[in-house]
């Protein structure tokens, strides 16, 4: 179980934050989205995050992987190393990775000449031709997605499926020690739902650990999580196991919100 | 208003006179023909009306920045340049330095006859496809380089004809001419490089292709800093000819492109493929000009330019179809991608068409670098720089994948070092 009392510098832990909080711009003023987050998540661990529509999960993984737009406060580790001061593309090369609710296509970029590059800003050396191209096609084939992807523009035109899809795939080949997964499930059918989930698995391993973003029981079910959180209206409610997500398939998200005496306006 | 940059222009044009344009005909060695078709030009130059600063063409640049301030040296003749090796593949390499003759350097294997000589300035019997013939009356008549090229009926040439054009004068007025006979096939490569603080360039290029002819044109244009200049290339496509044209815009302070094409003849085709790249305080301006004077006629331009730092990138775009030019098809696309909050760009498409029986489509799109593009990029590791590289690559992709692997391969040799150059400081 996570021990928010671990020192989030110890060596046990992969990532953690301490005190978080979001603002966007609302006009002239500034609106807060997330109120407060602490996180411990140690190696070989693997975290979901449940939470109502618009409750800010995905303003907390964007975030956390340094999104320009948010002015963000408090502290972050990535293996020990304190990360919120550094750029996306920093935080990205020491292993921090972000599969969107919504990938961004980039027309006119192919899915190899983009995968190369970040490879190689992972690893911070070129990746030769040809080793390239074999670990490009086996990470391909584990997905279960065409090779003729490789020549197509970075999700440009491709489905909701096949996006979420080649986000797995990145995360397979960047080896990141600490993944945020937003609701990599949205929009999946059965067997795809079904590989995406034995690539997170793939992908995790004693070392690294991650974050799932997730509205249903289906992925949990195949991904196991040791930790889930309720996240409402930019808080942590509540932390358990997957007791937890059985919980809230029944009764809903309200019983938290009174619970942890969150006013009716503010439950989203 | 209008009366008020009229009169700019007026002070600004640079004087001409009879005897200075003999002594720049007697530095290239012109003959009696030549120097009559140079005062010819000079009562047109004279009497030249001032661009129209009101009508689009004009409208986002000055023409007074782009004349030089006295061609009274353009009869002078540098020292003898050092040769420069001939371009590898091409089948000619001709460099053109103001005050000069032209420096021919032919491959071996040229076919006897294929290519001939001709005078640099004869006109060809066409109607003009350009609006101002402020600057053409001015290069006409001061020009100070510039070779004249034939291509042989049905002749096709292996290589390129490889144009190198130096800016090396402060009034550097170079002029092309190239006549492709009847179903020959050849390819121009003109490129602008030189230039510097105070130079000015007044540019034109002549083309005719006859009745099937095959004409691939470049123009590419990577002067120094500092450099201004306007350069203006019109073509007279015949029955059935092919022409494309390819257009690189990257280097120079100020400066305007011109491509004006006239569809004479049935059944031509004419495609622009254009790219600039712009940073700092670079202004290009491109103009192009298609004018459909015959039935079965086709024309289609992609016309993309990325402006960084405080640069500006203009693109005016006409597509005139005649009444009698049925059956016609022309396209015209022009997008522009902003890297910086302070670059600009304008665009104005313009169609006239003067019968029903056509298929047109023109678009214009102007937008920033998508932020979340540069998030999502950067999410992988990649920095801002490189970031914004495969983006602006990415959007020039799907055009530069239009051009034959040559041409692509050619071109992408200038934007690559460019693109490397404008994506620094692009905040
Ligand atoms: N840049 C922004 N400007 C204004 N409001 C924002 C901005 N970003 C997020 N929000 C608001 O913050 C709230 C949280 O949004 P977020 O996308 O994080 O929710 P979510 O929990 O991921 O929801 P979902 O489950 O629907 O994906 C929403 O009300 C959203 O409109
Ligand atoms: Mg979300």
């Amino acid at each position: 179980m996570s021990d928010a009392f671990l020192n989030p510098d110890h060596p046990s832990v992969v990532f953690a934050c301490r005190g978080v909080r979001v603002f966007v711009k609302d006009g002239d003023t500034e609106k807060q989205i997330v109120r407060g987050v602490d996180l411990t998540v140690r190696r070989g661990e693997k975290h979901a995050l449940m939470g109502p529509n618009g409750s800010g999960k995905s303003t907390l993984a964007a975030a956390l992987m340094g999104h320009p737009s948010y002015r963000v406060e408090g502290d972050i580790w990535l293996n020990g190393e304190r990360i919120d001061t550094l750029e996306p593309h920093e935080r990205a090369r020491r292993g921090l990775f972000l599969s969107f609710q919504y990938p961004v296509a980039v027309p006119g970029v192919t899915v190899a000449n983009f995968l190369r590059a970040s490879l190689a800003a992972r690893r911070g050396t070129e990746i030769p031709v040809r080793a390239f191209r074999q670990e490009l096609n086996a990470a391909f084939e584990t997905m279960s997605i065409d090779p003729s992807f490789i020549t197509r523009y970075l999700n440009d035109g491709f489905s909701g499926g096949e996006k979420k899809k080649l986000e797995i795939l990145q995360m397979l080949l960047l080896k990141p020690a600490f993944s945020l997964l937003d609701e990599t499930d949205s929009g999946l059918d059965i067997d795809a739902l079904k590989i995406v989930s034995d690539g997170i698995n793939l992908a995790s391993g004693p070392d690294n650990g991650l974050l799932l973003v997730t509205h249903y029981q289906r992925i949990l079910n195949h991904v196991q999580p040791d930790v889930v959180h309720v996240f409402m209206n930019g808080h942590l409610v509540r932390t358990g196991g997957m007791e937890l997500v059985t919980a809230l398939e029944e009764r809903g998200y309200d019983w938290l919100a009174e619970e942890a005496a969150i006013p009716e306006g503010s439950r989203a | 208003m209008a009366e008020t940059s009229t009169s700019v222009i007026a002070s600004a044009r640079p004087a001409l006179d009879e005897a200075l344009l003999k002594a720049v005909a007697a530095t290239l060695g012109g003959d009696a023909a030549q120097v009559s078709r140079r005062l010819e030009a000079l009562a047109r130059y004279e009497t030249a009306a001032d661009p129209d600063r009101v009508r689009h063409l004009w409208r986002f640049t000055n023409p007074a920045s782009l004349l030089p301030a006295s061609v009274a040296g353009a009869a002078a003749s540098g020292p003898v340049p050092a040769p420069a090796a001939p371009v590898a593949g091409a089948s000619v390499t001709i460099d053109l330095w103001p005050g000069r003759a032209p420096a021919v350097q032919t491959a071996e294997d040229l076919p006897v006859g294929a290519l001939t000589f001709t005078a640099a300035d004869e006109p060809f019997p066409s109607g003009k496809a350009l609006a101002s013939d402020l600057f053409g009356a001015l290069g006409d008549a001061a020009w100070n380089a510039g070779v004249g090229l034939k291509v042989a009926d049905g002749a096709k040439l292996a290589g390129p004809i490889h144009v190198r054009i130096h800016a090396s004068a402060a009034a550097s007025l170079p002029r092309l001419r190239l006549e492709v006979g009847r179903n020959a096939e050849a390819m121009l490569v003109e490129q602008h490089i030189g230039g510097g603080p105070d130079v000015c360039v007044v540019g034109r290029t002549v083309i005719s292709a006859a009745d099937g002819a095959r004409v691939r044109h470049a123009v590419v244009q990577v002067w120094e800093p500092g450099t201004s200049g306007h350069l203006a290339v019109e073509t007279r496509a015949g029955a059935d000819a092919d022409i494309l044209t390819v257009c690189g815009v990257f280097g120079g302070d100020d400066t305007k492109l011109e491509l004006g094409t006239d569809l004479a003849g049935a059944g031509a085709h004419s495609e622009i493929i254009g790219v600039a790249l712009v940073a700092g305080k670079q202004h290009a301006d491109v103009h192009t000009s298609h004018r459909h004077l015959a039935a079965h006629t086709s024309s289609r331009i992609d016309y993309k330019a990325v402006a960084g730092q405080q640069a500006r990138s203009t693109y005016t775009g006409l597509i005139r179809i005649e009444d009698r030019a049925t059956h016609c098809e022309a396209y015209q696309e022009n997008r522009n991608l902003l890297l910086s909050s302070r670059a600009r760009a304008d665009a104005i498409p313009e169609l006239e068409i003067h019968n029903q029986e056509v298929s047109c489509s023109h678009g214009a799109t102007i937008a920033p670098v998508d932020p979340e593009q540069l998030f999502y990029l950067g999410s992988r590791g990649l920095s801002p720089h490189e970031s914004m590289g495969l983006v602006v690559r990415g959007f020039l992709e799907n055009t530069l994948a239009r051009l034959p692997d040559d041409a692509r391969a050619m071109v992408e040799s200038f934007t690559a070092p460019r693109l490397a150059t404008i994506r620094e400081g692009t905040a």
